[in-house]
């Protein structure tokens, strides 16, 4: 999306608009409004518009929305920071934040040229600076108990004891990896790296024909990112530089993994998990080493490296129990081809399995095993707006088709249309119609009315719609006047 | 909406848990043996098996060149926190609709802080780890022990609480009995400490806070001489013993 800005007035009288403060927001943000609450407010901060609390209605998401972008208009060049507002706010902090963050994501608040860079700038920073202490942190340093003779032991190493506890789990019966530090397993790996410099474990891709070089390539002296592969330098394609300029840098000691061995490799990870000597073993050709660099340069390594990889118990709410998430797999991988997450695992020729679940683990972590396919389907879709998933299933099924033989047998072309929601689509054009008609208007109106009664809430749809075209009010908002919902911005209409 | 039909809702009873998205065990030590004095707070998965206990005790003596005698002590410590947090697993916790007020008074090595807001205890998507994260970053407090103490100090206010709406669901299912239709459930059982939904977030009042309560909410971050530190720290002995 590109991020112009568009500048947006709050409505006041003409007299006063001479006098008017201009904001910007980006244009993706152009929806907003001060009198509206738009659909995409009602989606993302859905726990308050589901009547699921008292302390959360629409009236107070206005309230806690309104106040914060005009607290922070109040000096638009700072940014506003979350702890800076809270203490303004009655509510849980998690909820604020919340609506804070989905604030600052649409650039409603903190949209700044200026502003949103020093923050990034700080955190890069931050990120490279890497603090090496010597010795314990100071809130698990041994002390001395008062009066008490006896020297202290002196603390070389420093310890990571947050991190101590956090569980890693393994099912009844398999081998436990040895509890060990980072740096235990990986320092060898990290002294490695520093010794290769930055490029030494990147991938290098020749400037002019884009191939990979394998074994060595050409850099030029006085531009370090000007690279070519040794078939470009042989044929003189040097661009506007001359061959002198270019060195060569060899990559010989990069090491080359076929097809069969980074099988092998991600089997061995999903049988022996963090055991580096066991999935060594099994990958007879490759050192330890070179099996944990291989792992974090494969696009999902890094995630089978965390906790995602063993086989990690999932919270499941209904049997109010942790249960082991490798049932969560099996369910999920139905639910891959609905949600368009593409499978990487093709890229590399690897076992399909330890992609897509364990990605859906680290997005979706409130999946649990012991609902039916069909209940986490509808939870996954009722994230998102209905014509979202309707195009997401599209495109699956497409996908499908086009891979599949039989299942483009299943998915009929004549049946296509139907199979897919466009009797949803026609559904929500015939509820919209009556809607329509007494407002006059699109936009909140017609989402609202399909969004309202996909909510839960005890209305039905002949009290929305019916009762929605006898509204006094005109306000066109999407909580019906007469069955005791909610209208929001309505002036003087009270709830029945 | 009606707001009467949320607080039927409520009245089914959760089983107890910490009432945070990921169910983690905020575990204190303080060890003295032979006039060394250990102490250290983290947080445990109480889904681990015990063995891992053990383990853990060993590790961290090692880590630390510990003399061995405190193996033991830190394995029994952390093992009867676990069980004592097991013994409320499986029972009935009533959260209903709480909102409780968090205090924040702790001293982390040089930083000082104070700090009070409101959570709610239905809320099982809360994260107090990510509101130690933000509210380091905002205050630029660069000690990287400050926020997992911070987001300990907040569990460990979560469990009490929860352990007590675990006792009040005993005595309030008791008191029940024969009683129909929809109660307004008393809200300032356990503690009397929970805010009152009705005054705060009712049709009548703004959920913006008068101007001269901000002080009260806001949070205070001091950072303190080594002098001061080395008071506060003998004030502290003082007082444990």
């Amino acid at each position: 999306m590109a991020m112009e800005a568009s500048n947006v007035k709050p409505p006041v009288s003409a007299i006063e608009e001479a006098h008017l403060d201009l904001y910007t927001i980006p244009s993706y943000s152009s929806w907003f409004q001060w009198g509206n609450i738009h659909e995409i407010e009602r989606i993302s901060l859905r726990e308050f518009f589901d009547g699921s609390s008292i302390t959360r209605t629409p009236r107070i998401y206005k309230e806690y929305r309104d106040f914060i972008i005009c607290k922070y208009r109040e000096e638009p060049s700072g940014r506003l920071t979350f702890t800076e507002l809270r203490k303004s706010l009655v509510g849980d902090v998690s909820t604020l934040h919340k609506v804070f963050t989905f604030l600052e994501k649409w650039g409603l608040i903190n949209f700044s040229g200026t502003v949103s860079a020093e923050p990034a700038e700080v955190q890069q920073r931050h990120k490279k600076e890497v603090r090496v202490e010597e010795g314990a942190p100071y809130g698990v340093r041994v002390v001395a108990a008062p009066n008490s003779l006896k020297p202290v032991a002196p603390l070389p190493r420093p310890v990571d004891v947050g991190g101590g506890g956090g569980g890693e789990l393994a099912e009844n019966g398999s081998k436990f990896p040895p509890l060990a530090s980072y740096s235990d397993i990986y320092g060898e790996l990290l002294q490695q790296q520093q010794q290769q410099g930055e490029e030494g474990k990147e991938l290098v891709l020749c400037g002019s024909c884009k191939q990979l070089c394998d074994s060595g390539h050409y850099e030029h002296t006085k531009d370090e990112f000007l690279l070519l592969c040794k078939k470009c330098f042989g044929n003189g394609d040097y661009g506007s530089k001359s061959a002198h300029d270019f060195k060569y840098v060899d990559d010989t000691n990069q090491v080359v993994w076929t097809e069969a061995e980074t099988l092998l490799l991600l089997e061995s990870v999903l049988k022996h998990g963090d055991d580096w000597e066991l999935v060594a073993q099994n990958v007879k050709t490759k050192s330890k080493l070179d099996c944990i660099s291989k792992l974090l340069q494969l696009p999902f390594g890094d995630l089978m490296l965390g906790s995602a990889l063993r086989k990690t118990k999932v919270w499941d709410r209904n049997a109010g129990q942790a249960v082991p998430a490798h049932s969560v797999q099996d369910t999920v991988t139905g639910d891959d081809q609905q949600h368009e997450h593409k499978n990487q695992g093709q890229q590399n020729a690897n076992v399909e399995d330890p992609g897509p679940p364990h990605k859906r683990l680290c997005t979706v972590p409130n999946l649990d095993a012991s609902s039916s396919l069909m209940k986490q389907v509808g939870r996954l879709s009722s994230v998102i707006g209905p014509p979202v998933t309707a195009c997401a299933a599209d495109a699956a099924v497409a996908e499908l088709c086009y891979e599949n033989r039989c299942s483009r047998e299943i998915f009929d072309d004549d049946n296509f249309g139907d199979e897919l929601g466009y009797s949803a689509r026609t559904d929500e054009e015939e509820r919209v119609l009556p809607v329509e008609n007494s407002e006059g208007e699109k936009g909140p109106t017609v989402s609202g009315a399909s969004e309202h009664r996909g909510n839960g809430a005890n209305i039905s749809k002949e009290c929305c719609t019916t009762n929605f075209a006898n509204a006094s009010c005109n306000c066109n908002f999407s909580w019906c006047c007469s069955c005791s919902c909610e209208v929001i911005g309505c002036s003087g209409r009270e709830r029945n | 909406m009606k707001p009467l039909s949320t607080w039927g809702s409520s009245r089914n009873p959760v089983k107890f848990r910490i009432p945070t998205s990921d169910n983690l065990l905020p575990i204190r030590l303080d060890i003295e043996i032979d006039g060394q004095r250990f102490r250290d707070a983290f947080t445990w998965n109480p889904s681990d098996p015990d063995s891992e206990v053990v383990v853990f005790a060993k590790r961290t003596v090692k880590d630390l060149k510990l003399p061995p005698a405190f193996i033991t002590q830190i394995a029994q410590s952390i093992q009867s926190q676990l069980t004592e947090f097991r013994s409320y697993e499986g029972q009935d916790m009533y959260t209903g609709e709480r909102v409780v007020p968090i205090k924040l008074d702790l001293r982390v090595n040089h930083t000082l802080i104070k700090d009070q807001f409101l959570w709610d205890l239905n809320n099982f998507e809360s994260d107090p780890e990510e509101f130690a994260r933000t509210f380091c970053k905002d205050m630029g407090i660069e000690d990287p022990e400050v926020g997992p103490a911070i987001a300990i100090a907040i569990r460990e206010q979560l469990y009490e609480i929860a352990v007590q709406s675990v006792a009040s669901a005993k005595e309030s299912r008791m008191i029940k009995k024969g009683r129909k239709g929809f109660e307004h459930i008393p809200i300032s059982k356990a503690g009397g400490i929970a805010v009152d939904l009705v005054k705060s977030f009712g049709n009548k009042s703004s959920v913006i806070r008068k101007r001269k309560e901000w002080d009260v909410f806001e949070p205070i971050v001091d950072l303190l001489s080594n002098e001061e530190v080395d008071a506060l720290e003998a004030t502290e002995e003082r007082n444990a013993r």
